[in-house]
């Protein structure tokens, strides 16, 4: 392949179809995108969509939450190394400084044919080309009794917000010497490092002031991300502190009770003083209704990350099909990227290059023992595919350790800059 | 300070006495500041302008050669960071000079 062609993806056959997909551009209005989610996906692309084009494309983003905090380093506030405030973020960077139109409303319904996103509040925007970048949606009864009701008795914790900060003062909170359980969810979810950091979080935090507390992982997996790396560190900074149960073991969760606390299996029944519960995940609830899903998730073309079902809809993040990536905010970003430049090409005739995708998740142990693992990945005809990977190794100098871990503030501020500044 | 922004540290001031400025040179030239925008997407997930080196450098604003070298030397190895080794291997010689002339031309600020 010329560098010419490598470089310049596509853009003589994308400027054609812009004229044909795009027929505001004929009488010189601006072409509009619409953006739905405003996290590691979505403000990423509405961001770049707004700034690359230099205002010839129309950019809104329609998102709920006037305050936005990361999913990511949700763990680190748990733990305490973090504050709350601290993982909160505006949109005033993407209104003011990159004239993105920000609406904060629920989007709850897509006219495919009539390429219209409608609102929770009964209003309409009208898009040229449409991102949906919603996140999961939690599928409660995946595991038997949890519910929104009982959410509060056993937080998820898996969407930001308020129930992580629940339960970090649950766990606080927790009686001396008493029992934590974690339901970690079934694969494919968000964050796969996600849950044994949570749980190296609060044992940090036992450690500390409950020393003599036990933590029960009652995993439907049998193995999960990392695991090498986070059992090695929970026998050095938290021995006898840690139990983690495999599905082999325990048979199976057959009904949780959250008045009693009590965790069933076919090998026991658990009980806890506070507890995680992480149920199965799904694609963003607007994904289901924009019809883009085959199953709990929705699948995309890799090159563009456009839907396999609407060429109109493009879907990033958590919600799409991108296998071999990880559902991680870095996902979402990378994702976003390459989404964005294929859509301004399209709609503007702008040069389009070829994706590159990538990701890295770090995860915080204990106290400056951070690891990590990352791969980059390439556009295949079905799938993203890993183009090479890494991973830290066990045995690393606490030098590398520290390291890793200051990485990843540094990461966390990029980021974030890179999606809201 | 970190032993990686020594390590960096170290490199930059390697790379002015270095031969394989020469060869920067003529790669910069033939450089392609608009795919190196594009190309820099990746780096900027983590790098941001305007900051210390707080665990992650700031490349906003660097010369050009020494970015040349620096990447150069994470695809060869001789540097040390599993992230950068790992972003470094895909890139060819115009990618990396495609990169430094980009952000050669952002301020540090």
């Amino acid at each position: 392949m010329s560098n010419f062609s490598r470089r310049q993806f596509a853009t003589g056959l994308a400027f054609g179809t812009a004229i044909l997909a795009a027929p505001s551009l004929a009488f010189g209005a601006r072409p509009r995108v619409v953006v739905v989610g405003g996290g590691a996906g979505g403000a990423t692309a509405a961001r770049y969509i707004a700034k690359d084009s230099k205002g010839a494309v129309d950019v809104t983003l329609v998102e709920a939450s006037k305050r936005y905090y990361t999913c990511f380093y949700s763990n680190l506030y748990l733990g305490g190394f973090r504050n709350y405030a601290s993982i909160g973020h505006n949109y005033y960077g993407l209104a003011v400084n990159n004239g993105v139109n920000v609406v904060h409303e629920w989007a709850t319904s897509v006219d495919n044919g009539a390429k219209v996103l409608k609102l929770g509040s009964g209003g309409s925007i009208a898009y040229d080309k449409l991102v949906l970048s919603p996140g999961i949606s939690l599928k409660y009864d995946s595991v038997p009794n949890y519910s929104p009701e009982v959410q509060s008795r056993m937080p998820h914790a898996w969407t930001s917000g308020t129930q992580v900060q629940l339960l970090r003062n649950q766990v606080i909170n927790m009686k001396k010497g008493g029992t934590f359980v974690m339901v970690p969810p079934p694969n494919p979810y968000r964050c796969p490092p996600g849950p044994y950091e949570r749980v190296s979080m609060i044992a940090h935090l036992f450690k500390k002031s409950n020393p003599t507390a036990k933590i029960i992982i009652l995993d439907p997996k049998p193995k999960f991300s990392k695991m090498g790396l986070f059992t090695a560190g929970w026998e050095k900074h938290y021995p006898g502190m840690i139990e983690w149960i495999a599905p082999d073991t325990h048979g199976g969760l057959k009904s949780i009770n959250a008045q009693t606390m009590e965790f069933e299996t076919d090998l026991d029944t658990f009980k806890a003083d506070a507890a995680c519960v992480v149920p199965g995940q799904r694609a963003g609830t607007i994904a289901q209704s924009a019809g883009v899903t085959d199953g709990d998730w929705a699948p995309i073309i890799p090159a563009t990350m456009a839907s396999k079902a609407d060429p109109n809809i493009y879907v990033l993040g958590d919600a799409s099909v991108a296998s071999s990536m990880p559902k991680s905010g870095f996902s979402a970003n990378s994702q976003a990227k390459v989404a964005a430049n294929a859509i301004r090409g399209e709609l503007t005739g702008s040069r389009v290059f070829e994706p590159r995708f990538a990701n890295t998740c770090w995860s915080l142990i204990a106290t400056n023992d951070g690891v990590k693992v990352g791969a980059n990945y390439k556009a295949g005809a079905e799938k993203i595919d890993v183009v090479d990977k890494f991973i830290s190794q066990g045995g690393e100098s606490a030098d590398v350790r520290k390291a890793t871990y200051e990485e990843s503030e540094g990461w966390y501020k990029g980021i974030t800059t890179d999606m809201f500044s | 300070m970190s032993r990686f922004i020594l390590t960096f540290m170290a490199a930059i001031s390697i790379s002015v006495a270095s031969i394989q400025c020469v060869q920067a040179e003529n790669l910069i030239k033939n450089a392609d500041i608009a795919y190196g925008e594009y190309l820099a997407g990746e780096c900027v997930t983590c790098h941001r302008s305007g900051a210390a080196n707080d665990g992650i450098p700031n490349i906003s604003g660097m010369d050009a050669d020494s970015f040349v070298y620096i990447l150069q030397s994470y695809r060869s190895k001789e540097l040390e960071n599993k992230v950068m080794q790992l972003v470094a291997s895909r890139l060819d010689d115009e990618q990396i000079a495609s990169l430094a002339v980009y952000f050669a031309s952002l301020s540090s600020k």
